[in-house]
């Protein structure tokens, strides 16, 4: 786990160009200033937000995530840990969606800023909607994605099977300069369930459900080139730091400032200059009078 | 999988070409319970965007006269719901062509290029982008600016073939240096009477004569000399050069009032990756996340009609599901209108069709160029129909940078296949800076129409809807959103309120700050 903490600290929330962040507590959560901690709970999370509003505003960069993983490994709970700082227990899978609660959340995708020492990366976080259940993802998903998060479940092994079927298909019909995450997720049911790295782990866990082993996701991970993490989005072990790691490795080059809503296009060819906004000036139509 | 079946399902949808899909967006946020197939193992069906693996593999299964030929879909009797029966196939004669040394001058990886089966260009006032706003659709579509509209005029005398710039603004016929001062007037007085053609001064001017050819009718009302008729033609983009005064006021009506309603010197947009493909795409993931759910390379035929007030459907994968209510496309189009269609990869980024006109226009990624009849060098008699070429710069995303993708059109007659590769060729002989371009592949292919209407009937106790195929046209046809909506209506019964068709709501985390950034 190689999460670099401390490029990334989440408290220096730079210029929140708005107040309005329903969605994003954690970009004020002190989580990294003890990168270790369990993330189950913020008790300063309001405290955080006053402070932030001074400093100068840094660039701001758009970037798709897209989420991929055999259903029922949490794909939607981790997005919601990071999103919300929240997780619900026994969530109800529907047939469609990965769960009931993405949908009655959220949407065609989610939002959620990382701040990071230089810039703010503003991810597009895009769940499939349940479309991948019959092998009918549409190569839109894939467009543009600058980031996927390939889930398993780590006491499920086909569901590592599966994740690497995703790789695949991601090295196939995604950007080539993609970054990819492995993310084992369900850490809690482990006997690790706490922190590797922290000494009072909550210890109420009886047995350890772990299928896949840290060595062999990780060797896979690194024939891969991927990114790799184990978490628990129950407990939010990990989850930010997923999410850091991925906002550093995307290559400063690939970015551009966002303009314009849903402009995920930083990879694109061209840019901003290109696009035609369909909320633009609709009663300005001087040059169309040719009387 | 088992679960698919255990509760009927209140719509099965069939085919997720553009109107499919924009049904499905329509009910995404209805709670019904949806289910939309698609027999192929792409998203779009006739208005669908291929890589060229993609592409070889449709023209295998495309390549014959008739539909006689294996039904790829299915391999039971029955037309299978969406897929082309036995009846008639929507595209036929398909075949491609690569450059020998096609890879050695730049033909790159499948997947950098996404082909258009029917690329549209969709003008500014359109209700489609309307649609697209107000079902909060639209943030995940990339529109494109299209550009210049051009006629190709042949060598005459000593002056070479070259393409003129239609002027279609004041300013552009003000300063248009070769519009003689007379003929300035009278392309002025008919586009001042165009921008108001509807009221009730200028109808009379127009109706006694509705049903005539707009080519008269510009000749006797507005004098308009042939260089002018042959722009104001080329703007209508009719296939067969033959169009009527009262259609052809409105197309050119639409354009000229669409010019500058998004921004300054373009009147139409093209989105991004493959034109409607896109927004096909976008709108079935709008309907997956409103809990519909989605299969490809599945097909469906109906097993029996009398259970109760539902339809039993086998679906090709074994699994048998019920219906409340059948959408699928019509597939009926052995004696409908053909066009031939030809898509050309060249090496060029033939920059100079893509210039803004405009200060502060974006740039443009399509340029169209019309053909008249009597232009196409090889035509054999003055008859030939006229051909008109999408030019598409790399920006569309359809092939990589330093090349361009050229979708032609003409109406199929015996001689459609060679009038479009000889005006593909004046194309790449006029456009080009410096050495006429090379074209690196090209895929042919004819498509037939059905009639325009939908077909509404009865399975049993069930309402069935078939969508008409889409128009040949080049620019969007407004119309086929009628047909969504009467569709939309057929399945919402009386829940069916006119005022919210296509009209919602953010959902919760599409992020509603977005303008911060603006």
């Amino acid at each position: 786990m190689e999460a670099n903490l401390s490029a990334c600290p989440t408290y220096h929330a730079g210029a929140e160009p708005h107040p309005t962040s329903i969605l994003d507590p954690r970009q004020q959560s002190p989580d990294n200033e003890k990168p270790a901690a369990p993330t189950s709970s913020h008790p300063q999370l309001q405290a955080h937000n006053d402070h932030t509003m001074a400093e100068a505003p840094k660039p701001s960069s758009s970037v798709k995530l897209v989420l991929l993983g055999e259903a029922a490994v949490g794909k939607s709970s981790l997005v919601l840990r990071f999103v919300n700082n929240d997780f619900q227990e026994n969530k109800e899978p529907t047939i469609g969606g990965e769960t009931l609660t993405w949908h009655a959340t959220a949407a065609a995708f989610l939002t959620q800023k990382c701040n990071l020492p230089t810039r703010t990366i503003k991810f597009e976080i895009w769940d499939t909607a349940g479309q991948e259940r019959f092998a009918s993802l549409a190569p839109m998903y894939y467009r543009n994605a600058q980031a996927a998060l390939v889930v398993y479940d780590l006491t499920k092994p086909t569901s590592l099977v599966k994740a690497k079927h995703w790789v695949a298909e991601l090295q196939r019909q995604a950007s080539p300069g993609i970054v990819i995450a492995l993310v084992g997720n369900k850490l809690d049911l482990t006997n690790e369930s706490g922190d590797a790295d922290s000494e009072g782990a909550d210890g109420d866990e009886s047995g350890d459900a772990r299928k896949i082993s840290t060595e062999e996701a990780q060797a896979y991970a690194e024939e891969e080139s991927l990114l790799f993490f184990e978490t628990s989005a129950k407990t939010g072990h990990n989850v930010s730091e997923v999410f850091t790691a991925i906002a550093n490795a995307i290559p400063e080059t690939s970015l551009k400032s966002t303009r314009g809503p849903g402009a995920a296009n930083a990879v694109s060819r061209g840019g901003d200059e290109q696009r035609v906004n369909l909320n633009g000036p609709r009663e300005a139509a001087k040059e169309g009078c040719a009387c | 999988m088992e679960s698919l079946g255990d509760e009927p399902w209140d719509v099965v949808i069939c085919g997720t070409g553009l109107q499919q899909s924009l049904l499905a967006l329509a009910l995404s946020r209805s709670k019904k319970r949806i289910l939309h197939l698609d027999p192929n193992d792409f998203y779009g069906q006739h208005e669908a965007a291929f890589s060229l693996q993609e592409a070889d593999s449709w023209v295998t299964t495309h390549t014959g006269s008739s539909g006689a030929e294996s039904v790829a879909q299915t391999t039971t009797a029955a037309p299978a719901e969406g897929s082309a029966g036995p009846g008639g196939r929507v595209f036929r004669n398909a075949n491609v062509w690569r450059h020998p040394e096609a890879e050695a001058n730049g033909l790159t990886f499948s997947r950098a290029y996404s082909l258009a089966l029917a690329p549209q260009i969709i003008h500014t006032r359109s209700k489609l982008l309307s649609q697209l706003v107000s079902s909060r659709a639209y943030r995940q579509v990339e529109f494109l600016a299209v550009g210049s509209f051009y006629v190709h005029e042949p060598a005459r005398g000593d002056e070479p073939a070259k393409l003129s710039r239609i002027p279609s603004s004041r300013e552009d016929v003000f300063s248009n240096t070769s519009i003689p001062a007379k003929s300035k007037r009278s392309l002025m007085k008919f586009l001042k009477f165009v921008i108001d053609y509807d009221s009730d001064d200028q109808r009379d001017v127009w109706q006694a004569h509705a049903d005539t050819h707009l080519s008269d009718f510009l000749t006797t009302q507005f004098k308009l000399d042939d260089d002018l008729r042959k722009y104001i033609l080329a703007l209508t983009l009719t296939l067969d050069g033959k169009v009527t005064v009262a259609n052809g006021l409105a197309v050119i009506h639409r354009h000229l009032t669409s010019m500058g309603l998004f921004g300054p010197g373009f009147c139409a947009v093209y989105p991004k990756w493959g034109g409607l493909s896109e927004v096909a795409q976008v709108a079935c993931r709008a309907g997956a996340v409103g809990g519909g759910i989605y299969m490809l390379d599945t097909s469906a035929e109906v097993e029996t009609a009398d259970v109760h007030d539902k339809v039993s459907l086998k679906l090709s994968n074994g699994i048998s599901v019920q219906a409340a209510a059948l959408i699928s496309s019509r597939d009926d189009v052995s004696h409908g209108e053909t066009i031939s269609r030809l898509v050309a990869v060249v090496k060029s980024p033939l920059k100079s069709l893509f210039e803004a006109t405009v200060e502060g226009a974006p740039a443009p990624a399509v340029a169209v160029v019309a053909f008249p009849s009597s232009t196409i060098p090889a035509s054999e008699s003055a008859s030939d129909p006229p051909v008109y070429a999408m030019v598409h710069s790399s920006e569309t995303g359809e092939c990589p940078n330093g090349q361009s993708a050229i979708y032609l059109t003409t109406h199929t007659s015996p001689s459609a296949k060679k009038n479009l590769e000889q005006a593909l060729g004046s194309l790449l002989a006029t456009a080009a800076e410096q050495e006429t371009p090379i074209c690196l592949y090209q895929l042919y292919y004819e498509q037939t129409v059905s009639e325009g209407t939908p077909l509404v009937e009865t399975v049993g106790a069930v309402p069935k809807f078939s969508f008409p195929s889409p128009s040949p046209n080049l620019a969007f046809d407004d119309s086929s959103l009628d047909t969504v909506k009467q569709a939309w209506k057929q399945v919402m019964g009386d829940e069916a309120q006119d005022d919210e068709f296509m009209i919602f709501e953010d959902r919760e985390g599409a992020d509603a700050n977005d303008e911060i950034y603006e």
